[in-house]
């Protein structure tokens, strides 16, 4: 029902804009009348327990869009952003990311796709998008297979390896997980750790990371685990022996909150252990009034103590203007009226987007098929650098963003008025 | 004539079905619950058998409801979740309950309702299922009310996400999760020592009707022989109703104690216990009531001992590894499908 309404929504705010848009058509620079529409497909997780990740994701890109529509659109064409949801029952559903990815490749005025959020759909969808050379930019994505060749990248790009079309500007699990263990055994001073996944690309991969630069650093791994999506009972993980021997310091859960880290939390502090609970951007997913989130599910008191990262840079330099921007442009939606943690990144994908659009077309790209192309050669190509919200952006040969940011963040129980939210600590680069 | 055999001795039979099948697979629990207490010591012990209740009284309605029309509700699972969004209304709405209870009076007051009025309502929400979905299928090929049963658990799942959303929802824990109690130097949770005797009273209950009652002797008849037991006067229908009553009563009481237990429930739950709770029933001996209850603590023991060793990530394929082994080596179950007994 949720994403019925925020398409409606998008769809009528689209509208209008569009209409705004023709009368001001005639002083754009492009001159004459309104080529026609282009599209610009978004692949997110958009309803039940992953609203909280996908809602305010798709409403940074869609700032984007509005923005170039209401100043006369990109060369002439006015632009239509296609959101397709890829939640099944209320969780990110591979399968029906890979069938939505088959739809944008399909409609040939598709230039270019914001997302996926996950990186488990990520890997069905590059194979797809990279075949049809498809541009693709995702805000959200960490596991580092997905672009880097000795991660074993290839094997997602096999039609056109050279040609890359999968873009992203958030940093790497290789680089996020070792910033929390770093920050967990410096900064927090946690010697030793209960670490936690959910058994899928992301929450393994991150976890596998993170322990490696922990027992580098010198920490002890009290145990180990793996908690399969759909877990309800964690009890018998936090009880156990190895963790009953020896209480650990801080537990670290690498996973998202849809695959059980809100309940995780929960027991946790029921058990009586309030030791800090730590992980990566999956938990970090809105305050304590929204639906689904790690601290509306824990429960604001639980959820105190709680350090997550995020693979993006926080503190970005149009950081005020884009929330003021965006508190104003989405004040009259039901929910979701603040930025998430990804929004700045999915608005600069956006933008990425339609920058090379415009170059593509200033390169004179004519028919689909040349807009398509061009926006990913434009795009993937190292030389080329983009100004976004989030900075300058450009991307190396692999697809990966040249500046990876991770940001820290800290629950805040006051919050809100007393619900609870994620509050911004500290940022750290680990560009070359 | 089956009728009047098992109503004048019901007893004798009992024991003599524990007789026939051996006493030792009884034997055999108590001495592996024993040795597990000190395998995962007395806080592992009292998760898995708080986690191991759920299971077990999911499971009696599986097995019900198969020992008296064999069928395989596979939509049980779901009536389980729906018991536990009714109970989280019956919470909210009716009591306008947010949160733990402070005093005791409070939660033997909210508790006693919750319990009450959501094992009613799903009890009947049971008894509509089987009047308008499987009644009208007694006669068809087995496979017409197994795919009925599947449309319905669709149904159901659908239905809730409508009404409640596709998110986890929070609800009221009436027994503080945090409240302990030292039992010989282990801190143990009460809500944890309330679920596992709410169980036993609900499970030791159904054995007494079943054996004991008029209804229960009407039951057990139409389990044997339903054409027999009609001749001899049995509502066929009317005891087939009260299966279902009684098997989706418990499954309620199931979703109170899930809701109770981890403050968080989905509407996708039901597919996960419901499977386990299935599993449960088929480990036990499906048609057998004991076994069943066994069945579901088993799957605890199974799941907590996984995770206290380390190996949580292969708890679930070693729930189902035990099933495939059982079903090769004893397909009856563990304690065997006791037709007389079943009901």
């Amino acid at each position: 029902m949720k994403l019925t309404k925020a398409t409606a929504l998008a769809a009528v705010s689209i509208l209008a804009f569009a209409a705004c848009s023709t009368p001001a058509a005639s002083t754009a620079p492009s001159a004459g009348a309104s080529k026609g529409e282009l599209k610009i497909g978004v692949t997110l997780p958009l309803s039940g327990g992953a609203a909280a990740d996908g809602q305010p994701t798709l409403k940074g890109a869609q700032l984007a869009i509005d923005e170039a529509n209401a100043a006369g659109g990109i060369g002439g064409y006015t632009l239509k952003l296609v959101p397709l949801d890829h939640a099944v029952n209320g969780k990110y559903n591979e399968q029906q990311g890979a069938q939505d990815m088959q739809t944008f490749v399909a409609d040939s005025k598709v230039v270019g796709v914001v997302g996926p959020y996950n990186s488990a759909v990520a890997k069905v969808q590059i194979p797809i998008s990279n075949a049809a050379g498809l541009l693709q930019c995702s805000p959200a994505n960490t596991n580092e297979s997905l672009t880097k060749p000795e991660f074993g990248a290839l094997d997602y790009r096999k039609s056109n390896p050279d040609r890359i079309n999968y873009i992203r500007v958030a940093a790497t699990d290789d680089i996020q997980g070792p910033a929390m263990a770093i920050y967990d055994y410096n900064t927090l001073g946690l010697k030793s750790m209960l670490i936690v996944d959910d058994v899928t690309t992301f929450g393994k991969g991150v976890a596998d990371n993170f322990q490696r630069k922990y027992e580098e650093l010198g920490g002890k791994v009290v145990l180990r685990q793996g908690a399969p999506a759909d877990t309800t009972d964690f009890n018998g993980i936090i009880s156990s022996q190895a963790v009953v021997a020896t209480p650990p310091d801080g537990v670290y859960y690498g996973g998202v909150v849809t695959s059980g880290g809100g309940l995780f939390l929960k027991q946790l502090r029921q058990a009586g252990l309030t030791i800090p609970f730590t992980g990566p951007d999956g938990i970090v997913n809105g305050s304590g009034s929204d639906e689904g989130s790690l601290i509306n599910i824990a429960g604001v008191e639980a959820a105190t103590n709680s350090y997550g990262t995020v693979a993006a840079i926080g503190d970005f330099p149009g950081k005020a203007a884009f929330d003021s921007a965006f508190a104003e442009h989405f004040k009259a939606d039901a929910d979701f009226k603040t930025p998430g943690a990804y929004s700045g990144p999915a608005n600069a994908c956006a933008v990425v987007i339609l920058k090379s659009l415009e170059a593509a077309l200033a390169a004179g790209a004519a028919d689909d098929a040349a807009i398509r192309e061009g926006v990913r050669k434009y795009a993937s190509d190292p030389a080329n650098k983009f100004e976004t919200v989030l900075g300058t952006e450009s991307f190396d040969a692999n697809g990966d963003t040249t500046q990876p940011y991770i940001s820290f963040y800290v629950t805040d129980p006051a919050a809100k008025g007393g619900v609870g939210d994620w509050a911004f600590k500290e940022q750290q680069s680990f560009g070359k | 004539m089956a009728s009047m055999a098992v109503g004048a001795t019901a007893r004798p039979n009992v024991l003599a079905a524990l007789r026939h099948s051996g006493a030792s697979p009884y034997l055999f629990i108590v001495a592996l619950a024993v040795a597990m207490y000190f395998v995962l010591g007395p806080r592992q012990f009292v998760n898995a058998l708080t986690i191991g209740a759920i299971y077990a009284l999911v499971a009696l309605g599986y097995t019900m409801v198969y020992g008296i029309i064999e069928l395989i509700n596979f939509a049980h699972g779901d009536v389980f979740m729906v018991g536990s969004f009714v109970s989280l209304f019956v919470l909210t709405n009716v009591l306008g309950q947010e949160g733990s209870a402070s005093d005791l009076g409070g939660i033997v007051f909210e508790l006693a309702i919750t319990f009450a009025l959501t094992m009613v309502i799903v009890g009947i929400l049971g008894v509509l299922i089987e009047r308008f979905a499987y009644r009208p299928l007694r006669n068809a090929p087995r496979l017409a009310p197994l795919i009925t049963a599947i449309g319905i658990s669709f149904i159901l799942q659908n239905l809730v996400q409508i009404i409640y959303g596709p998110s986890p929802v929070n609800t009221p824990q009436v027994i503080s999760p945090t409240a302990r109690v030292d039992i010989a130097g282990v801190s143990i949770g009460w809500v944890n020592i309330f679920i596992i005797a709410t169980a036993i009273v609900l499970m030791v209950g159904l054995q007494l009707f079943v054996s004991r009652t008029k209804m229960g002797r009407a039951m057990r008849s139409t389990a044997s022989d339903r054409e027999a037991a009609a001749l001899m006067g049995v509502d066929i229908n009317r005891t087939i109703a009260l299966t279902f009553l009684i098997g989706s009563a418990l499954a309620g009481a199931a979703g109170v104690v899930q809701g109770l237990y981890f403050g968080n429930i989905q509407f996708v739950i039901g597919f996960q216990s419901g499977l386990k709770a299935f599993t449960a029933a088929v480990l036990g001996g499906i048609g057998n009531l004991a076994g069943a209850a066994i069945g579901g603590f088993f799957i605890g023991f199974v799941e907590v001992t996984a995770a206290n060793f380390g190996y949580f990530v292969w708890a679930q394929a070693a729930v189902f590894m035990i099933l495939i082994v059982t079903l090769v080596f004893r397909p009856a179950g563990l304690f065997g499908q006791q037709l007389g007994e079943r009901a």
